[in-house]
């Protein structure tokens, strides 16, 4: 259990290093605050101000810092943060972005990963005529070691802007901006010295990504880092060469709370789930009444909210009114339950979800472009989530051959369901149907009845029927 | 494989189009050679992009495929 | 084993497959996780939150780990990333993680460390005076703000995203540090309707938007774009085919039928669609992912345009700060926005915000008939007398 895939190469940063100490340390506090940029930022400078981290007080760091390295202790233009400020400043006076489409960029054999960008405006910003994206495909719910941050640093900072997303929206780390010529030797470094390989853009399968999971959560109902890691690893080709109709995202959430956004951002979304009772402790939820245990964990210790109310607070709230106190006991109809997690959310000590545990699967959630917005639909209640997920493999693989035989280009996959309507995807897919798919049944009477479904068939013979009725 | 190559380079070279979606690719490949699979035409364009024949062009969002002679770099002229 | 220096490295741009590395994957998550993490992996109990950015989190071994929470801007630099990587050295043995929301997760043992890492965290900042590290962003507060790219490295955005959200959180610094909201208040920012920051299901979305349609380049839109797939890439089907006087093929724009998506533009660069005056910012309220309580459910549109306003957008922060003032006063414990603006009904949540209520805001677009009041339960509001004034129903 819990083994890579391949043996990982061990990374210590006083190996891998490329900049000193000294260069590290490279301008004093003074020098910082004295420090003007080469342009005039004057709104931008209105944004260090204020008690929120300012990306434009990070930024004018770098900009000293660079402006301070030896000329061959940076492969890229060492104005780049000062140049990417520059036009930002513009952009603001303008109203409009000065980034042109990108497009034939990458690094060879692979159709993702690196995104392609120019300024429109390089004669008065030619540190960012270049302005490059890559992905880094973060490992499963973004816990590092200093080592390999540290590394990635130097790396970025030697051959890249030194700007970096921590993380993009996909989850990514985003390397941001750097030239065309220096994308291979990041690449090679990438793979060879920090052992790591990119994410996914384009029409690929994109990174996937997972929430924190049994790694810091006490609801986690499968592995999510295992699974998002082994769906990862498994789907290495899909990952970086594009061959779908347009992107395909896999998000996996340990529960239905969903921290990672699955149901909203995933073309599969993964969520865990159980089919047994909510397991109880009697005797906590005593403790919460009488005030003893702070509930919701002490997520409302901002403001005085009154003594713990669990009828109004817990019991009135259940979606599907399936608890009650009796005897001083708290009782849960599991067969009514439909595990909204709301009291184990504001009870985490009392109750805990059920040990026989699994996923629902859900399909299609998308931004607006082109048909709208949707939310994933349910397609399978409950599967087991267990390595090496063949049984989820095979699900994931069917959805996949219909998109890509059935899918328009640009089309994703709850966009198709929609076209085509889910009883054929249900047919493709080999699922039969099932009320837990759907808010409600049909109000309108128009089904499309098929020539298998009705006895004797469509043909029928108008003689026959003129026998019975004249004209 | 090659008969799935050589059709790829024939569409790549004479379609209208200078890029192209995969399933435009995989479509013009299938009249060529019917029993060929989106498996393996993809398999197959990434040969011709690991040989240099075929090259990606990524909007960020979506991706084309086309013939490295047709397409026109898009970096700046310096 | 080192990372290469020179203009190259060891590639070897003559021979670029050689000793070729691919589809090797992410770094595997195990050897990251602290070791308190290791040993505890599956076997937590529950958690609390101590204090506003403070995490608990106890084990059936008897463990307990504490987790200090801090925002980040997201965008940042290197210089940034190694000042968490010294704190995490200091503190947490080089452990550190992020969250999906872009906070920095410091892991340590013990309260005492609790309290040593808090003290150095907060007396961090930039020369300018902001903190790098605010401790919060934890139970009923407003968290992190997911966002996109915008003017940093976006081709199609209608606003910039990190000077919105530090715009934003200035204004609500104090929900960030608190907890005092009836429940999470989760933001989101997006660029452009693309929404790469997937931001229709969130309490409060930002989302930039273009109002004017895009200008034709008729010179080199034929070379530049494949026509066709311009065409089909319009929701709407406004894109036609067309020729210049001088027979240059090109394309046609009905305007009456652009929904200012921007699609023909991410498609095609011939056909710029931003614009100084038509750009801005919609606000979309009330969506959720949690299953918890309500199902989860997609953002409505309170607020069709404010202006780009750069670089604090006033217009912007100050309606979101009323927006979640309001529902901070006035809704249940345990009530999400969007739980809270359809239990006391729509008409109520605009009379109790005070954002006016537009015709922008009544849906025309596919599937509109699904969000039309089919009943007669409604709620009198100042709205409800100015429609029966209109119509000759009262004096």
């Amino acid at each position: 259990m819990f083994q890579p895939k391949r043996p990982q190469r061990e990374l210590k940063y006083e190996e891998l290093r490329i900049y000193t100490d000294e260069e590290l340390n490279n301008f004093s506090e003074e020098e910082l605050k004295d420090f003007k940029i080469k342009h005039d930022i004057p709104a931008l400078e209105e944004l260090e101000k204020g008690p929120w981290p300012s990306f434009v007080a990070d930024a004018k760091q770098e900009a000293l810092r660079r402006r301070k390295l030896a000329d061959d202790r940076v492969m890229i233009d060492r104005y780049v943060v000062e140049d990417l400020l520059g036009q930002l400043e513009l952009s603001f006076k303008d109203g409009e972005t000065h980034w042109k489409h990108g497009g034939i960029v990458g690094v060879f054999g692979y159709g993702g990963g690196v995104i392609g960008r120019y300024s429109d405006v390089p004669e008065k910003f030619p540190g960012i005529a270049h302005f490059h994206t890559i992905r880094v495909n973060q490992p499963a719910s973004m816990f590092y070691k200093t080592d390999f941050l540290r590394a990635l640093c130097d790396l970025w900072e030697y051959r890249g802007s030194g700007l970096v997303n921590m993380h993009g929206s996909t989850g990514d780390i985003i390397l941001l901006g750097t030239t065309t010529e220096q994308l291979e030797p990041i690449f090679y470094d990438m793979t060879h010295e920090l052992d790591q390989d990119l994410g996914g853009s384009g029409s690929n399968l994109r990174t996937p990504s997972c929430c924190i999971g049994k790694a810091r959560c006490e609801w986690a109902c499968y592995d999510t880092q295992e699974m998002c890691y082994e769906m990862t690893m498994h789907y290495q080709d899909e990952l970086h060469r594009p061959a779908f109709p347009y992107k395909f995202k896999f998000k996996f959430d340990g529960c239905p709370n969903g921290c990672v956004a699955s149901i909203a951002r995933a073309d599969i979304s993964f969520i865990g789930t159980w089919r047994d009772d909510i397991r109880i402790d009697q005797e906590a939820v005593r403790a919460y009444i009488a005030g003893d245990i702070v509930p919701r964990g002490g997520a409302h210790r901002g403001r005085d909210w009154g003594k713990f109310d669990i009828q109004k607070e817990v019991i009135d709230l259940c979606p599907s009114q399936c608890m009650w106190m009796e005897d001083g006991k708290l009782v849960i109809d599991n067969k009514e339950c439909v595990r909204c997690m709301h009291c184990i959310n504001v009870m985490p000590q009392a109750l805990r979800p059920g040990t026989d545990t699994g996923v629902s699967i859900l399909v299609g959630a998308k931004a607006p472009i082109l048909e709208g917005a949707q939310i994933s639909q349910v397609i399978v209640p409950f599967m087991k989530a267990e390595p090496p997920y063949d049984n989820v493999k095979e699900v994931i693989e069917r959805i996949w051959e219909f998109w890509m035989e059935e899918g328009k280009n640009r089309e994703r996959v709850g966009e198709l369901i929609q076209r085509v309507g889910l009883p054929k995807f249900l047919e493709v897919i080999g699922l039969p149907p099932a009320p837990q798919m759907i808010k409600a049944p049909r109000a309108n009477p128009y089904i499309f009845w098929k020539e298998e479904d009705v006895t004797g068939g469509f043909t029928r013979d108008i003689k026959d029927y003129r026998a019975r009725h004249k004209r | 494989m090659d008969e799935i190559k050589k059709a790829i380079v024939e569409y790549a070279s004479t379609s209208r189009k200078t890029r192209f979606y995969f399933k435009d690719m995989e479509k013009a490949v299938q009249e060529k050679v019917p029993t060929a699979k989106a498996r393996e035409i993809k398999k197959a364009a990434s040969e011709l992009i690991n040989e240099g024949t075929l090259i990606y062009f990524s909007t960020g969002s979506t991706t084309m495929y086309g013939l490295k002679d047709r397409c026109a770099s898009d970096e700046p002229q310096q | 084993m080192a990372l290469s220096t020179g203009k190259f490295g060891k590639y070897d741009p003559q021979n670029p497959t050689k000793d070729r590395i691919t589809d090797i994957g992410p770094r595997h998550y195990w050897e990251f996780f602290p070791p308190s993490i290791q040993k505890n992996y599956g076997k937590w109990l529950y958690h609390e939150v101590l204090e506003p950015g403070v995490l608990v989190h106890v084990s059936e071994t008897g463990d307990k780990v504490y987790t200090v929470r801090c925002g980040s801007p997201r965008l940042m630099t290197v210089h940034h990333v190694r000042e968490i990587c010294d704190i995490a050295d200091k503190y947490c043995n080089g452990y550190v993680r992020f969250t999906t929301r872009n906070n920095i997760e410091f892991i340590v043992d013990s309260l005492e460390k609790v309290e040593a890492l808090k003290k150095d965290l907060s007396s961090r900042k930039f020369v300018s005076g902001s903190y790098k590290f605010p401790v919060g962003g934890t139970g009923a507060s407003i968290t992190n703000i997911v966002h996109t790219q915008g003017y940093v490295h976006c081709h199609t955005p209608a606003t910039d995203a990190s000077s919105l959200v530090k715009a934003v959180m200035d204004e609500l610094f104090e929900y960030f540090t608190g907890m005092t909201l009836p429940a999470k208040v989760r933001l989101a920012v997006a660029c452009c309707l693309n929404m790469c920051g997937a931001v229709h299901c969130s309490d409060i979305a930002l989302l930039g938007i273009h109002r004017k349609p895009p200008i034709i380049d008729h010179e080199v839109i034929d070379q530049v774009c494949e026509l066709p797939l311009v065409i089909s890439s319009c929701p709407t089907g406004a894109i036609s085919p067309d020729k210049t006087p001088e027979g240059r093929k090109t394309l046609k724009i009905k305007v009456d039928r652009c929904m200012f998506c921007g699609n023909c533009y991410t498609m095609c660069p011939a056909l710029p669609i931003a614009d100084k005056e038509g750009d801005g910012v919609a606000i979309l309220v009330g969506g959720k992912i949690s299953n918890s309580i309500s199902e989860p459910k997609f953002s409505k549109v309170v607020v069709a345009y404010q202006p780009n306003n750069f670089p604090r957008y006033p217009e912007v922060v100050q309606t979101v700060k009323k927006i979640v003032e309001v529902y901070a006063a006035d809704a249940r414990k345990h009530e999400r926005l969007g739980d809270w603006a359809e239990r006391i009904g729509w008409e109520k949540f605009f009379e109790k915000t005070g954002i006016p209520f537009t015709e922008h805001l009544i849906d025309d677009y596919r599937l509109a008939y699904d969000t039309f009041r089919t009943s007669t339960q409604f709620k009198f509001t100042e709205a409800a007398w100015n429609v029966s004034r209109a119509a000759g129903g009262i004096d």
